[in-house]
């Protein structure tokens, strides 16, 4: 009965510690800034910005969107398992979404070399400058991403140590940062 | 309690200290020299030279103001290396946010004070060189927000693996926010215009939001701790201590 009560109140409860949604929400809210920032200055001067959209290669917006959504998919499989007790195929989950992330690493810098070499770098013009500060900024919440997943891993490894909250506060960060990649691609990419 | 028989009196002089610290620091660059928010980065030497001149008053009161009182910071990073101290980390924390922060106060303050100072008792001097020590104040002071990074980073660590409890896990991570602003000022070096210049929209006014937010957020937190510590080593009191209030 105790037992039974316990699980419906953890049913209720949010994933991870709730300190974390309030790094989530503050840093939604600084984006969501930046963003309408962005949005102004768009319209204020939308044929620089359209021309210059045109350089970006939508491909590699494409596949960093699918990288970063399936490595999310991976970290959701990643807290499942380790709810379910299945430590080791968390585990595995993880190492995937850090591969993935890294992928997204490797893609995003190969693209910003691409735009380098063809004349289009940070102080280049308004939109790139836009361009590569909300890339940039969001490219440092990865990199803080993979510290989120060598928790998880150092977590799921020591049997004395293992923390389902703490796996879940780390995936939600991960999950934070691809939503904000998610915001990102739509308004760098694919809004005209 | 009369204040003699207090035994947290020191820790709340720490705490006075800070408010007397944020409230000066407001009207010294606020309100006095008129150094925040900062002036643009794109003037010309006159109008650099303009604002020397129009602003030497207080300029030169302002800062007169805070080189004799800079060492208010001094207990307010005593009292935040306090707060890691009694938690449950290795003393090291503490040591380095202490040594962090104490250099922090160069690049992060009175460096500019000087420099605007040598502006603004030297106004015979080559406008290109006026010029010069105006950029060299508000890119050292803007542009330098790498130590203060580190120190956030420091506290947030201590914060994340405490479990003593004497400062909530949210700031920890609000640290981390309060970090990542902290690069976002660097392309300050770069841009004499637009949102990411040293006055930007970006750059300056949502990084001073987020400043504001989180140095309240901290002192009312000290103000807590203070109230609920105990002098021992364990997990802090979650409420405030009976016959321990001010």
């Amino acid at each position: 009965m105790t037992d039974n009560a316990g699980e419906g109140k953890r049913d209720r409860a949010i994933p991870g510690q709730p300190d974390m949604w309030v790094l989530v929400l503050f840093e939604a809210l600084v984006f969501t800034a930046y963003f309408a920032v962005y949005l102004y200055h768009r319209s204020a001067d939308s044929e620089l910005f359209l021309r210059s959209q045109a350089q970006l290669r939508p491909l590699f917006g494409t596949l960093d969107t699918l990288l970063l959504l399936t490595s999310s998919l991976f970290m959701l499989r990643c807290a499942q398992t380790a709810r379910a007790g299945a430590h080791r195929t968390a585990m595995t989950s993880a190492y995937i979404t850090a591969f993935l992330g890294v992928a997204f690493l490797i893609s995003k810098i190969t693209e910003w070399i691409m735009l380098v070499r063809g004349g289009h770098g940070f102080s280049s013009n308004d939109f790139f400058m836009y361009y590569f500060f909300l890339t940039g900024i969001h490219l440092l919440h990865l990199l803080i991403g993979f510290i989120a997943i060598g928790v998880i891993v150092y977590q799921l490894r020591g049997p004395a140590r293992r923390s389902q909250e703490l796996v879940e506060t780390c995936a939600v960060y991960w999950h934070t940062v691809d939503l904000l990649w998610v915001l990102i691609f739509s308004l760098l990419y694919v809004v005209r | 309690m009369s204040w003699r028989n207090n035994s947290k009196r020191e820790l709340w002089l720490a705490w006075y200290s800070m408010i007397a610290f944020y409230n000066i620091f407001v009207i010294v660059f606020f309100v006095l020299t008129h150094a925040q928010p900062p002036p643009y980065p794109y003037w010309s030497d006159a109008q650099v030279v303009f604002w020397f001149s129009h602003n030497r008053g207080g300029l030169l009161t302002g800062f007169a103001i805070m080189f004799a009182l800079a060492g208010l910071t001094l207990p307010a990073n005593a009292l935040i290396a306090y707060s890691i101290r009694r938690m449950s980390v290795s003393r090291a924390f503490a040591y380095s946010y202490l040594v962090i922060y104490s250099l922090a106060a160069l690049p992060g303050m009175l460096l500019l004070c000087v420099v605007l100072s040598v502006g603004a008792m030297r106004p015979d001097r080559d406008p290109v060189l006026i010029h010069w020590l105006y950029d060299f104040a508000f890119l050292s002071y803007v542009g330098t927000m790498g130590i203060f990074l580190i120190g956030s980073l420091v506290w947030m660590l201590a914060i994340l693996l405490d479990k003593n409890r004497v400062l909530p896990k949210w700031f920890g991570y609000l640290n981390l926010c309060n970090a990542l602003t902290e690069v976002v000022v660097s392309p300050a070096w770069i841009f004499h215009r637009g949102v990411l210049d040293w006055n930007g929209l970006i750059s300056w006014w949502l990084n001073m939001v987020v400043f504001g937010i989180y140095t309240s957020a901290f002192i009312m937190l000290l103000r807590n701790m203070i109230q609920r510590e105990d002098f021992g080593d364990g997990p802090l009191p979650t409420h405030q201590l009976a016959g321990t209030a001010r």
